[in-house]
């Protein structure tokens, strides 16, 4: 068989397993739900509502039915592509996600380009000059950035650069009054420049640069040591030396052939980082009021809004899963030798 | 000479950028509207579904309401032109209404308009049984007449109907959503229309053809922003022109209070309206035995835990129910007394050998809970180590709600905030039961605050105090706390008082008697 058609294979068979696996999170999530204490009435009504207030609020919103009936009502919406309505605001949990997760993406999308910009770029002139001064800076960097609490980094951050030196906002996507634009793909900084708009298009730039600075600055300590790691074993290899002996110049080899060499660890590496932060930036998105789909989840647990979580957690999922296959396909391509 | 190059570039780059971005910052500070920050998200502008206090925030400058409490504690007719008429039998209620009054949306406000808003709280309403328990129906008597017919005499209707979640809403704008919330928008009477709507970001107009006395500003923008820390920065470098102070950290807040005292901003507070409080659950053993739920009441220092919690910005409370309510000096609740409190352990055969263990919960989310439940334990252990030992369990928010009537916790740590400015709104969401044995409610809401105490007096006096007015009334409210601190099923320990802060060319923020800031009265100087 041949290479492309293994590869169209597997992709399809990680497709296919795609249902499945959207099925048991959330099967799980759903049983998880309803398992944990708490109930969504309280989180609407207050504790002191009356037995009938509970009662018929129970029934409106269907919490009265059996689990099971619940379950596979639930199953069907899913099967249909409907989330459901969120049981806080009975807005469709799709129009929830749609607001939030664009927020959280374009946070994720500049908090990568630092890191690896930063990370990468340590990383490489580490590997370069092995002890050297930058190396030496470089792995405290690593190390630093790695073991810093986000939320305290975040803070300290937000401290000095918005409340001592006043020059950053301090958080939100926007100021305040600022009317946002006609949201065409829901990342601001995109619509504002469909929209032509300079003036919200520097201010929502000067609002994401806190928070995807400091997440960036937090993942790039990784990012430096992964490719430090990867580089330094590549270069000790027989044909760098090979391509030494034969007079090829420094800068040719590490462009030419070491670097490609290591690419697939390191895609690797950003693949899973993006797919862990889409959902898990919570920290940065609570300490800079950043309205995404972390802290959306977060209120959503809190409310026991069951659709919502749900919701949420299967759309991350599914993105996890299709970043996951993006990165195989891709390694696939750069690596010849990878076989399905 | 390459790299030099490139770095002078990369300089040069910088430099225009920072320049772009600090002339789009100069614009924003040239701003009209007055900003008012806060925590937590606005998902629903219908007052049918409000209950946060940055909800009723702007629904209070976006709608009115019939009456409102006036500095003095009494009943003032806003959108009713005079107060309420009660028949002899106490039955009936007419209201006459204000005319000449629109809705944002230009139709006329009258009494089917009324009749249309309270209708629907009754019927879509999160709190609707807090009318539907006492009104039968309600009538438009004439253009601008309102009747209500209540099941049985309420005098508690009256402090009701200044509740921000009964504000009239057009009929107009409202057909479609007669059964169903209108989230995203608010027509109402108010000083304010809204202009705009996010959950995060809400911005509300003068309405021209207000009643009333007009607002002071050109607008209000209503930003949120999710923790304390955020909130306390946003205001210092002046992001924001005043700063509400629902989820203000203790610590923040004495910042805050140093800075107005430093002359730095303006603050101003309204009249206490959240109740902070320990439940003893008094049906299980050991807290069963009223005298030791009554001897834990003797062992907390509440000057202490102020000073300590929140450096002395919440004030000890000695009453369930704030102490304004009853115009003059009331303390029912004991104050410390360690030594009464190891008297009383000792007749009941605690102390020396046999020690009194209490797991006491506290909300893991709220950090003067924490704080509360920590101080105290240390007090014990100083004071009363050989007969007291309390043990600490952090649970999270929601499931203590869950919990509470389940009757899982010994001792928790609860707040309450009044959905009206009246003690009942205080008493009977603690006391009130409806099936009583040997003083352990069996249903009602002292089930669901966790404490399962029932005292048929206070069930009595309750009931009696709907049928009371006055004086009266109030005598027999003060009866109530008496009784409830003579069962020591609930333990008071402070008092909220709401605060706002401003920049300096912002007038003092004034608050309203339901704690709300009077938001037509904000001025930039």
């Amino acid at each position: 068989m041949s290479f492309k058609k293994e590869l169209f294979k597997y992709i399809f068979s990680r497709l296919a397993l795609l249902p499945i696996m959207l099925w048991i999170i959330s099967s799980l999530v759903f049983i998880l739900l309803r398992i944990a204490p708490g109930d969504p009435v309280d989180a609407i009504l207050g504790t002191r509502a009356n037995e009938f207030a509970r009662e018929s609020l129970r029934v409106k919103l269907g919490l009265d039915k059996p689990l099971i009936n619940q379950y596979f009502e639930y199953l069907n919406q899913l099967v249909h592509g409907n989330l459901g309505i969120s049981l806080n605001t009975e807005e469709p949990v799709k129009v929830i996600i749609s607001k939030a997760l664009p927020a959280s993406l374009e946070l994720v999308i500049f908090s990568i380009l630092i890191a690896s910009i930063v990370g990468y770029l340590i990383g490489f002139l580490g590997a370069v000059k092995p002890e050297g001064r930058i190396d030496f800076w470089g792995r405290i960097f690593g190390i630093g950035t790695y073991a810093l609490p986000p939320f305290w980094a975040a803070m300290l951050i937000q401290i000095i650069f918005a409340v001592l030196l006043g020059w950053l906002p301090i958080g939100g996507r926007l100021p305040p009054g600022a009317i946002p634009p006609p949201p065409i793909t829901g990342f601001l900084l995109l619509d504002s420049i469909l929209d032509k708009n300079i003036e919200i298009i520097f201010s929502s730039i000067k609002h994401l640069i806190l928070p995807s600075v400091t997440l960036g600055v937090l993942l790039s300590g990784i990012f430096s040591r992964a490719l430090k790691l990867n580089l330094e074993e590549v270069l000790k290899k027989d044909y760098i030396e090979a391509a030494k002996s034969r007079g090829i110049n420094k800068s040719r080899i590490l462009v030419k052939h070491a670097l490609p060499n290591t690419l697939l660890p390191i895609l690797t590496i950003t693949g899973l980082t993006i797919s862990s932060l889409i959902g898990g930036a919570l920290l940065i998105e609570i300490t800079f009021s950043w309205p995404g789909i972390a802290l959306g989840l977060q209120e959503a647990i809190n409310q026991r809004d069951y659709p919502v979580v749900q919701g949420i957690v299967v759309i991350i999922s599914s993105l996890v899963v299709m970043i996951s296959v993006g990165i195989d396909i891709a390694i696939a391509y750069i690596d010849p030798r990878v076989s399905y | 000479m390459l790299k030099l190059n490139h770095i002078k570039n990369i300089l040069k780059v910088s430099g225009i950028l920072l320049v772009l971005l600090q002339l789009s910052c100069v614009q924003y500070k040239k701003r009209e509207n007055i900003i008012v920050a806060s925590s937590g998200k606005i998902e629903s502008l219908d007052p049918a579904q409000a209950n946060t206090l940055r909800t009723l925030q702007i629904l209070s400058a976006l709608g009115d309401t019939l009456y409102k409490i006036n500095k003095e504690g009494n009943l003032s007719p806003s959108l009713a032109i005079g107060l309420p008429k009660v028949s002899n039998n106490g039955l009936l209620i007419d209201i006459p209404l204000r005319e000449n009054i629109y809705f944002h949306d230009g139709i006329i406000f009258n009494a089917q308009a009324m009749k249309f808003s309270l209708d629907r709280f009754m019927e879509i309403g999160t709190l609707k049984y807090l009318l539907n328990d006492k009104i039968e129906s309600i009538e438009a008597k004439d253009e601008f007449l309102l009747r209500i017919k209540l099941k049985k005499p309420s005098s508690s209707i009256k402090s009701l109907l200044t509740s921000v979640n009964l504000t009239p809403v057009s009929p107009n704008s409202y057909s479609d959503y007669k059964d169903k919330f209108n989230n995203k928008n608010f027509i109402g009477t108010g000083p304010y229309f809204l202009e705009s709507f996010s959950s995060s970001q809400q911005v509300i107009k003068p309405f021209k053809k207000y009643w009333g006395k007009e607002p002071l500003n050109k607008g209000i923008d209503f930003i949120n922003y999710n923790n304390s820390s955020t909130l306390f920065g946003a205001i210092k470098t002046n992001q924001v022109d005043v700063l509400i102070s629902n989820s203000i950290d203790d610590m923040h807040r004495l910042s805050l209070n140093n800075m107005v005292n430093k002359d730095k901003l303006n603050s101003g507070e309204g009249a206490p309206t959240s109740i902070g409080y320990i439940t003893f659950k008094s049906n299980d053993l050991p807290l069963s035995n009223q005298k030791l739920r009554k001897a834990l009441a003797y062992t907390i220092d509440r000057n202490l835990i102020s000073q300590r919690v929140s450096f002395g910005t919440r004030e000890p409370l000695y009453s369930i129910a704030p102490p304004q309510f009853y115009k003059e000096e009331f303390s029912p609740w004991p104050s410390y007394e360690p030594n009464l409190a190891r008297i009383l352990l000792k007749k009941e055969g605690y102390c020396e050998s046999n020690i009194l263990k209490i797991p006491l919960t506290f909300r893991s989310t709220v950090p003067a809970d924490k704080n509360l439940a920590l101080i105290w334990q240390e007090q014990i252990k100083r004071d009363l180590s050989d007969c007291i030992e309390i043990t600490l369990n952090g649970v999270e928010s929601t499931t203590v709600y869950d919990q509470l009537s389940k009757g899982s916790f010994e001792a928790v740590i609860l707040d309450w905030t009044g959905d009206f400015s009246d003690p009942i709104a205080y008493l009977a969401p603690l006391l009130s039961c409806t099936q009583i044995k040997d003083n352990t409610c069996l249903k009602g809401e002292a089930v669901f605050s966790g404490s399962f105490w029932g005292d048929k007096k206070v069930k009595a006096l309750l009931e009696k105090s709907e049928e009371l007015e006055g004086e009266n009334r109030l005598n027999a409210l003060i009866e109530i706390e008496q009784l409830a601190d003579k069962g020591s099923a609930y333990l008071p320990v402070w008092l909220v008082r709401p605060k706002a802060w401003s920049l300096k060319d912002i007038s003092q923020p004034e608050f309203s008697s339901d704690g709300l800031i009077i938001l037509k009265n904000l001025k930039r100087d």
